[in-house]
């Protein structure tokens, strides 16, 4: 509990935008991810650089920690306040301050949610191209903090390949400011290359700035279906072989498929054993030629090819594939999302592993992804209640992750460490890069206050 | 309390399916304002599992949360994982209820108007007078009250004589190819009763025999909206017993979506009773049942507010309508969120719920419409409010008077 004195000084800041009733502190006390609530001693909505300046002051004289959140939507418990402390929202710092379109970039705070910069990207003509599953509710702030990917992340990348420029404040209240609107930048440390995927832990991120890039002119959507889940795979790897890359090349299995057409009802094939999801975009000729080639690589492994006539047909697409982690939510209690990530030419030997450990442990998992840039995501349908099972949970979920870095892969291709995959970090990256990290984290922030032990640090 | 955690653990199941991926933050009128959990499903859905699992002690302190829910069921609609928010909400609100009672004074309302309808229909007339001298006119047929209470609030005049005491009973069409039932509902019945005097008139021309309830009983939305969900139950069956006496008539016609919402979606899912004929809302009949074909030739610039209890399905349905059955020239609303009116929403925070209409009536100012459509009297009360509040001098009514009034001029 925070004495009255020191909330006090956190209304004077932020005036009413200040909350400690124990109901009010419970509504972030989670986040998307599965885990165990964590409550804040206090809530607070900055509405302007300045205050939010003040209040990471606040928390440094006084020592309190200080946990950065947007729309809370992130899936590895990223913004828990597992030590308590205060919850700095940056819902109230939502505006687009500029959309260039000569020289194709935005500036936007924090707090805006991608999918209305997106929208107001393209009311000029020009594309945002990350596009997370959550873009509808999440922040560009978060998206930059966990360094989002999307389902476009294939061919345009992810969030982090767009940020130019990042305006923070540092654990002592300084404004930093890195990058800028220029193409080329190459003045002092990428700072703002150091912020995206920091989950919080090195400063409170205001205002970034965004590349943008030309609409593309043309695109053909097509969903493939598959009688057999390992052809949907091959098919995944015999592509990006080809030297073509989709757009958006995406993965669904029969149990997926299943519950998205329950939940979403858009005709999606519920007897197929896998499903593709692939949009090839660019310059109208080359669409076409690269559309020729994707569909007969499909049909040699036996896909039977789809192509979304109209852009409503397309938008029902993306829609079902964007639901399709909720989806499986309609059918057990308890979903474990995990985020395994293997170099794309590997993606059957993981499809087989996530398959074969399935069976092992007798779980129920669906697996759906983005398996064009090799991110999969075996989703464990379960009840926490159950303990016997959870404990089996927990054994799965390690030889998942052992299997991705067997496979050359990562524990995270999108979602972050935060404090679900902590304990797995070192293993992928070695004892001497956690020593690094420390030393970062400790020189910049010495009372461990912004965002304490998140990916264990 | 014990019980009282009972009964909340009970709401458990349905709870769980939420696992709190925040897709509810797109659609929530309210979230939308303010950027706060407390506010969007997933919060209030983690405040009432924080009261079970014994992480809140003062299970009454959430309820002001609860409370505050347009309950416009786009969570609802918008959640993949099939949470079913409103009953989560509308049983939360009556189980806390219990320990935050209503004030008596409150309550006594409520109880008059659900149970004492033929009460209501008499005082009409004493609201009526009451209203006119106690307020000031702001022009027709809307008033300023003076009462402090109200907050500015413009109010929609109550008409002297109750729509049912005019109406109540068989009202014969000639050439008669079937029978209706038209269910007014409270708003219709007091204050626009000119569009009950519309659908049962349009409906008699083109051949259909209107049985209008000589007494209106409210759906009893309003009593759940309080968290008094059993006077709601109580409302539903009473309906339902009286709606089945109409042996003869094939369809239940409304022209309030709540009233539809709440007589054949929440009800039978709250009694376990089934309504006993279909209840349709009257666009809807006139389009797909009758397939009526005329053109009113009224002009100017016309828009849309879609109530939050119409079915999706159907709004194309109303546009087409408005396009097919007048001359307007119609442009389309960006601002597509609830108009703030929620059933006692907008009584309860008169503050807030101002904010989303007057956004809609600025809507269209810019785009210059002279003209709201809305199937629902409790949006068509809120928007008329706006706009006497920002000045707009646009005129707020239902599609359907518009049908009538044409084919009153060409009798």
């Amino acid at each position: 509990m925070l004495s009255k004195s020191l909330i006090a000084k956190f209304a004077e800041i932020a005036g009413k935008n200040v909350w400690t009733e124990q109901e009010d502190l419970m509504c972030y006390a989670y986040d998307a991810s599965f885990g165990e609530m964590c409550v804040p001693e206090i809530v607070v909505k900055p509405e302007t650089t300045e205050q939010v300046c003040s209040i990471v002051k606040l928390c440094c004289e006084e020592s309190i920690p200080l946990v950065t959140r947007g729309a809370g939507t992130n899936l590895s418990g990223g913004t828990l306040p597992v030590n308590g402390g205060c919850v700095l929202l940056t819902t109230g710092l939502n505006k687009i301050l500029e959309i260039n379109t000569e020289d194709m970039y935005a500036v936007v705070q924090s707090g805006v949610v991608t999918s209305d910069l997106a929208l107001a990207v393209s009311a000029k003509g020009l594309l945002y191209p990350p596009d997370p599953g959550s873009m509808k509710m999440s922040t560009i702030g978060g998206n930059v903090a966990e360094n989002a990917g999307g389902l476009r992340a294939l061919k345009y990348g992810v969030t982090g390949d767009y940020v130019m420029g990042t305006k923070f404040f540092d654990m002592e209240g300084n404004a930093v400011i890195s990058g800028g609107k220029t193409v080329k930048m190459v003045t002092g440390f990428n700072l703002s290359g150091l912020m995206v995927s920091s989950e919080g832990l090195l400063g409170v991120m205001t205002e970034h700035t965004l590349k943008l890039v030309p609409q593309p002119q043309s695109s053909r959507s097509m969903l493939v279906i598959y009688d057999d889940l390992m052809k949907a795979s091959v098919t995944v790897s015999e592509i990006i072989g080809a030297r073509i890359t989709p757009a958006t090349l995406e993965l669904m299995d029969r149990f997926t498929i299943k519950t998205v057409e329950e939940a979403a009802k858009i005709g999606l094939p519920t007897d197929a054993d896998g499903l593709l999801l692939i949009e090839v975009d660019g310059h109208p000729a080359a669409v076409e030629d690269e559309y020729a080639k994707v569909k007969s690589i499909c049909e040699k492994q036996g896909g039977k090819v789809h192509v979304a006539e109209t852009p409503e047909e397309r938008d029902r697409l993306w829609e079902a594939r964007r639901k399709a982690l909720s989806s499986l939510a309609r059918l057990k209690p308890t979903l474990i999302l995990e985020d395994a990530t293997v170099p794309r030419s590997r993606i059957p030997e993981m499809m087989q592993c996530i398959k074969d450990i399935t069976s092992k442990y007798s779980l129920t998992v669906g697996t759906f992804g983005h398996a064009g840039d090799g991110n999969l995501h075996p989703t464990i349908l379960t009840d926490k209640r159950n303990t016997e099972e959870m404990l089996r949970v927990e054994k799965a979920i390690d030889e998942i992750f052992a299997s991705a870095l067997k496979l050359e892969g990562t524990i995270s291709g999108e979602h972050g460490i935060g404090s679900a995959k902590a304990k797995y970090l070192e293993s992928e990256v070695g004892a001497g890069t956690i020593r690094f990290m420390k030393k970062l984290k400790n020189g910049l922030d010495p009372k461990n206050l912004l965002n304490p032990h998140k990916m264990g640090l | 309390m014990d019980e009282l955690l009972k009964e909340l653990h009970e709401l458990e199941e349905m709870m769980l399916q939420c696992m709190k991926c925040g897709t509810c933050q797109s659609d929530c009128p309210l979230y939308r304002t303010d950027g706060r959990e407390s506010s969007v499903a997933r919060g209030k859905i983690s405040l009432l599992q924080s009261v079970y699992e014994g992480r809140i002690e003062d299970a009454g302190r959430i309820l002001k949360h609860l409370d505050q829910c347009l309950l416009c069921t786009r969570c609802l609609k918008a959640c993949p994982s099939g949470v079913k928010t409103d009953e989560i909400f509308l049983r939360g609100r009556e189980i806390l209820r219990k320990i935050k009672k209503l004030p008596k004074w409150q309550k006594l309302i409520l109880k008059t108007a659900m149970e004492k309808p033929e009460l209501m229909a008499k005082m009409a007339p004493l609201m009526h007078m009451g209203l006119k001298f106690g307020s000031k006119k702001i022009k027709d047929g809307i008033y300023r009250p003076m009462l402090p209470a109200l907050g500015g609030r413009n109010v929609v005049e109550i008409k002297s004589e109750a729509f049912v005491k005019k109406y109540g009973g068989l009202n014969k069409a000639e050439n008669e190819i079937m029978r209706v039932v038209f269910y007014p509902g409270c708003a219709v019945n007091l204050i626009y009763t000119e569009w009950g005097t519309a659908v049962v008139e349009v409906l008699r021309h083109f051949g259909v025999s209107v049985y209008v309830p000589e007494t209106n009983i409210c759906c009893g939305i309003p009593a759940a909206s309080m968290g008094e969900l059993e006077m709601f139950r109580n409302a539903v069956r009473a309906n339902f017993d009286a709606l089945a006496e109409y042996r003869d008539a094939k369809y239940i016609i409304t022209c309030c979506p709540t009233c539809r919402y709440g007589l054949y979606e929440m009800g039978p899912k709250q009694t376990g009773a089934e309504c006993p004929l279909e209840v349709v809302d009257i666009l809807v009949f006139l389009e797909e049942t009758l397939k009526v074909k005329i053109q009113s030739g009224v002009r100017g610039r016309s828009t849309i507010h879609f109530p939050c209890h119409y079915q999706d399905s159907k709004k194309e349905l109303v546009e087409s309508f408005v396009r097919t059955h007048t001359d307007t020239e119609y442009v389309k609303l960006d601002n597509q969120s609830c108009c703030g009116f929620a059933g006692t929403f907008s009584l309860k925070y008169y503050e807030r719920s101002k904010g989303f209409s007057r956004s809609k009536i600025q809507e269209m100012k810019d785009k210059r419409t002279d003209k709201v459509y809305t199937p629902c009297p409790g949006c068509a009360m809120q928007l008329a409010d706006a706009a006497a509040g920002e000045g707009l001098d646009a005129e707020v009514t239902h599609p359907v008077t518009e049908l009538y009034e044409f084919l009153r001029k060409i009798k």
